[in-house]
């Protein structure tokens, strides 16, 4: 008995049927999800001449890299990859850093007013992020930073969510660990870098990975905080380039393909982590 | 604990400090700062350095001009954008649990290991497939011939046909692909199969879909054409009584159904029984059903008149004209000059009939017959087909849409593409946490009560469920009145009818004027929103979640 499933009937003649029934269409799903990105690719691979046809061949004519040549050629692509990283990198860094540290603050001293402030933490995070696109451009145009690799790798190395997490993943560990480390003469500081943030090892890649996730997919802001051409980051490059060459379709998905291949890769390498963090941010919350 | 109260105040601040200042400065600090903008006049082209003009504080007439002012039907017409495209959420988050559902049955392995074996033998007979489809679909030298289909005129028919072969067998490979990584892979590949398009969410991906979505020579359509016609010619084929007939008998039967789900719920629920709720989910469920097949009968007995046009309806513009007369300008022992007398007199917008008619009154043409034909023909069928301009405005029988480009499915495209994005991503993997955290005994007592799986669901999966629904649901819906702004902006450059509030938003703050104090007040209107649907979702989904 144990091993029937939810969907399966106890009775009827349906019963025997679900199973492959279900495997079916989970194949026929999966084939969805993976036919567009196909087309993707095959797409990138054919000649200009060739897109408007390519639904009655199914195939290009010859598979060449002439579109990858033509995005590198038509825009500076190489420097919006080293943009994207070089502020999705920074963001990711600093977030992990402050929000340790404030996760520590909380969750391993008792401090009067903690619980006050920890609320307020909280409270931010019902708050709309449209709320915070107007005053925190403000803000961002009155320290100088419009414009400016500051204005996009500062405002987002603070996170109230990212503090939030590590908080609960920090309340995990057993306190009887750093009690014991204080006991052998440990100050706050040597029990944050050698007791918890070895244990916190798992929370800090989720939040790693969230915030770099989310930094290079990032688009709003770098629209509106960046003019110049060799600020732009990936998100901002691809809308540039569709508006100028938008005719050109294969060197459009050429150009999308590459900028989705390093959460691919990140995403095969640490799939294990990111459910779990998925699932850790909702469950406590 | 290390050191008195104080000196824990001190270390714990310098430990947080980081944190707390870029938290004033750029998440508290701003909400702040925000509700006082919303208040004020402040328009950054009237307001900065170069003048010396001040802000005012104008009380609540940015509200006012924004909920019931004369520019108050954008807000509301983009309000309404917005709200069109949150139907994505409540079907993706019933496709999620579905999904969910189907990838944690025993439909699929659990255990890798287990299915070596027969992912060997779907690897074997995919390999087998394609080099069949390969052998099978390869085209023979005899055919070397030029490919007259639209479009493919520098290609011989051999390439063409050599090019389907090679589609069909990725095609035939994916395939393969899929059904051996879900027998070998079993759960881990639908997982991350179904989690792609929220992992790549941004605009690369939609600029993919932009793709997807081109009237012509995009995949969807390219997919829906031929289910299109088919549909078309079964109904061409079928008289409108039938159609009328089966509507009604549908509709009919539908509402007898509800009406008697409903009093069996009704009196379930008045008894205090359990099931009620399932026979009202069913009794709706039968209800969009039958509705959907009215109305579905209803489009379809209107296509036989569509479809039915009257032969020659294509017509040719001038420069179609000019190609077929100068491509009968080829054909033996033809006089050029009186090609070009016959093409001159037709002028634009002749019908194919017409055109026909007036070339084959040359003796020499009407010897070639065939090539005549061919030449009208292949442009005819062109036309039809929207490769090249016609002049007719409306095509007969069922289409495919424009998607992006008409007014009227640019909004449903998005919400497809929505539910598509949304559906195997995070709240999958919150109901695949969820269901296995479901203790096994329940479904072993169900069983036991000799329950259905239908039951099981009811009963046991979705109660036990709904706290993670609940979560999902107020989530999705703070982050659906807050969405779209990316489609709107890379894939129908803010054509009208998919603009959404935080695009407006968007466009008073950052373009033109930069209105910053009445952009926040469209900030703070959302949140309001926001906080009302919260609100609602917690009174009435506690009370569903208790229950």
């Amino acid at each position: 008995m144990s091993d029937r499933s939810p969907i399966e009937s106890a009775t009827g003649p349906l019963a025997k049927l679900a199973r492959p029934l279900t495997f079916v269409a989970l194949v026929l799903l999966g084939i969805s999800f993976v036919v567009p990105f196909v087309w993707q690719v095959l797409i990138s691979l054919s000649d200009r001449s060739e897109v408007d046809r390519l639904t009655e061949t199914g195939f290009p004519s010859r598979i060449s890299l002439d579109a990858y040549v033509r995005v590198f050629d038509q825009v500076p692509f190489a420097k919006y990859f080293f943009n994207s990283f070089f502020v999705a990198g920074w963001v990711t860094l600093l977030q992990v850093i402050t929000c340790s540290m404030a996760a520590y603050a909380f969750s391993r001293i008792q401090w009067p007013g903690r619980d006050k402030v920890f609320l307020l933490y909280l409270g931010t995070l019902m708050v709309p992020g449209v709320v915070l696109m107007v005053p925190n451009f403000v803000v961002i145009l009155g320290l100088g930073m419009f414009d400016d690799y500051t204005g996009l790798i500062i405002p987002a190395a603070f996170s109230a969510y990212g503090t939030f997490l590590l908080r609960q993943f920090m309340l995990t560990i057993p306190s009887s660990l750093d009690e014991a480390a204080a006991i052998d003469g440990a100050g706050h500081w040597r029990i944050f870098t050698q007791v918890i943030l070895p244990l916190a090892r798992p929370g800090l890649i989720v939040l790693a990975i969230f915030a770099f996730l989310f930094n290079y997919n990032s688009f709003f802001w770098p629209l509106i905080l960046t003019q110049s051409e060799n600020l732009r980051v990936l998100p901002v490059g691809l809308l540039q380039f569709n508006t100028t060459y938008g005719s050109d379709v294969p060197a459009i998905m050429a150009a999308a393909l590459m900028a989705m291949i390093p959460p691919i890769m990140l995403f095969l390498l640490l799939q294990k982590y990111l459910v779990k963090g998925i699932q850790l941010g909702a469950v406590k919350g | 604990m290390i050191g008195s109260g104080r000196k824990r105040l001190l270390i714990a601040l310098a430990f947080l400090l980081p944190n707390l200042i870029g938290f004033l400065l750029f998440t508290a600090g701003p909400v702040v700062f925000s509700l006082y903008m919303s208040l004020t006049d402040w328009q950054l082209t009237k307001h900065n350095q170069y003048s010396t003009e001040s802000v005012k504080f104008i009380g609540f007439e940015n509200y006012a001009r924004l909920l019931w002012g004369d520019e108050s039907h954008l807000f509301w017409d983009y309000f309404y954008n917005t709200v069109f495209l949150m139907i994505a959420i409540p079907v993706s988050i019933a496709g999620s649990l579905l999904l969910a559902v189907w990838i944690n049955s025993k439909a699929t392995p659990q255990k890798p290991k287990s299915k070596m074996k027969w992912g060997m033998i779907g690897l074997a007979c995919s390999v087998a497939a394609c080099l069949g489809a390969w052998v099978l679909a390869s085209p023979s030298a005899a055919q070397d011939v030029m490919s007259t289909r639209s479009g493919m005129t520098d290609l011989t028919e051999y390439q063409v046909q050599a090019m389907q072969r090679n589609g069909l067998v990725l095609f035939v490979g994916i395939v393969g692909a899929v059904i051996t990584a879900g027998l070998f892979v079993g759960q881990m590949f639908f997982r991350a199969a179904f989690y792609l398009p929220t992992l790549l969410a941004g605009v690369a991906m939609f600029l993919l879909w932009k793709t997807l979505y081109r009237p012509r020579g995009g995949l969807i359509n390219s997919v829906l054409d031929p289910i299109l016609g088919g549909i078309e010619r079964v109904v061409v084929n079928t008289p409108a009584v039938i159609w009328y007939g089966t509507g009604i008998l549908l509709a009919l039967a539908t509402l007898a159904f509800i009406g008697r789900s409903m009093m069996a719920g009704l009196s379930r629920y008045k008894a205090k029984e359990t099931g009620g709720f399932a026979l009202f989910g069913r009794a709706f469920i039968l209800a969009t059903v039958g509705i959907s097949a009215l109305g579905m009968s209803l489009v379809l007995v209107q296509l036989p008149e569509k479809s039915l046009l009257p032969s020659g309806y294509e017509s040719f513009d001038q420069a179609t004209i000019l190609a077929i007369g100068d491509e009968l300008k080829g054909v033996e022992g033809v006089d050029a000059a009186e090609v070009d007398l016959i093409v001159n007199a037709l002028g634009e917008g002749a019908s194919r009939a017409d055109t026909l008619s007036a070339l084959l009154s040359d003796p020499v043409l009407a010897q070639n017959r065939a090539s005549v034909l061919e030449a009208v023909d292949q442009r005819s069928e062109r036309v039809r087909r929207g490769l090249t301009a016609g002049h007719e405005t409306e095509r007969g029988g069922l289409q495919p849409p424009d998607w992006l480009l008409s007014s009227r499915w640019a909004k449903p495209a998005l919400v497809m593409m929505g539910i598509w994005l949304a559906i195997g991503g995070g709240n999958m993997l919150l109901y695949l946490a969820g269901l296995s955290n479901i203790p096994q005994s329940l479904y072993e007592a169900a069983a036991i009560d000799g329950a259905t799986g239908w039951q099981r669901f009811i009963n046991v999966t979705w109660p036990q469920l709904a706290p993670t629904t609940f979560f999902i649901v107020i989530m999705s819906t703070i982050g659906g009145l807050q969405g779209g702004f990316e489609q709107a902006l890379v894939m129908t450059e803010g054509k009208a009818d998919t603009i959404v509030l935080t695009y407006y938003l968007y466009n008073l703050a950052f373009t033109d004027d930069f209105q910053l104090g009445l952009a926040s007040a469209v900030a703070w209107v959302m949140f309001a929103m926001i906080f009302a649907m919260t609100a609602f979702n917690f009174r009435f989904g506690s009370r569903l979640t208790n229950e």
